[in-house]
């Protein structure tokens, strides 16, 4: 599929005999899969418009996807991933990036030394956190997803330049000693 | 059972002393520490704590609305593997 595609659902099954499907979407309100304008299949060459109907069950909501008539047809498309384009995705406000965006990106520290590239966005609860494969190879880095620890994200270069005194751990360090008895 | 009023949030003194060095220099490091089970306390936030899961250090921006939890429960120890939402936004504070 085009780099500058997004995968916004996949079809899971058909549903009823009116070809109907069910979709598992990938937006973050699964009500919001017809939202963003027709999709196309995984080759591009079919376009559909989108109608959800029902209250989403977890994350799967049941669809008409314009052109299809019956279940048949419902049933040749089981497993097709739907797509939107990049572009269809509305403007976001200033310091705010899609997930999809990110994923990918360069990782430079601020002398310019190359560190990884972004495989994930995660949010534990405690921010928002890059996820930073290293060229080395080896486990993944995360990263605040703060000014201060990612001051530059330039989506024009492809990089994002990442604050080592800011974002990473300080290397070494003893765990801390277990105090005396439980829990006073 | 609940934990007890009068005793106090429980943390660990080594990471109370960590927390007040940090936030006296001003300086902008993560924190590392072992102790998932010290309680956020206002005084916390701000501070960006490394709390270790078994394996890393997740990186944890301390704000208000973590007063009362606990530290390990914003690291977590085993991995998801899901799918991203398509249209989600991350925010850069």
């Amino acid at each position: 599929m085009a780099a500058d595609t997004i995968c916004i659902g996949v079809v899971v099954a058909a549903h009823g005999v009116r070809g109907q499907v069910k979709v598992r979407s990938f937006t973050e309100d699964p009500l919001k899969l017809g939202a963003y304008g027709p999709v196309t299949d995984d080759s591009g060459a079919r376009r559909f418009t989108v109608k959800v109907q029902g209250a989403p069950k977890d994350g799967v909501v049941i669809a008409t996807l314009s052109g299809l008539a019956d279940r048949d047809a419902a049933e040749a498309l089981r497993r097709t991933r739907l797509y939107v384009p990049r572009t269809a995705l509305p403007a976001v406000a200033d310091d705010e990036f899609y997930h999809a965006d990110l994923v990918g990106l360069e990782a430079r520290t601020t002398d310019g030394a190359a560190l990884g590239k972004v495989s994930a966005v995660q949010n534990f609860g405690g921010g928002d956190l890059l996820e930073i494969e290293p060229l080395a190879g080896g486990d993944t880095l995360l990263v605040p997803f703060s000014k201060a620890a990612v001051p530059v994200v330039d989506l024009a270069a492809g990089t994002v330049v990442i604050d080592p005194v800011t974002a990473l751990p300080p290397a070494g360090g003893e765990p801390e000693p277990e105090p005396p008895g439980d829990e006073a | 059972m609940a934990r007890s009023v009068w005793k106090g949030p429980f943390v660990d003194g080594y990471l109370l002393k960590k927390a007040d060095a940090a936030r006296s220099s001003g300086r902008k490091e993560i924190i590392k520490t072992w102790s998932r089970r010290s309680t956020v306390l206002p005084q916390f936030v701000g501070v960006t704590f490394g709390v270790y899961n078994g394996r890393k250090f997740i990186p944890v921006n301390i704000t208000e609305d973590m007063v009362g939890h606990k530290l390990g429960e914003f690291s977590p120890t085993r991995t998801f593997t899901g799918h991203t939402a398509a249209d989600k936004k991350a925010k850069r504070d």
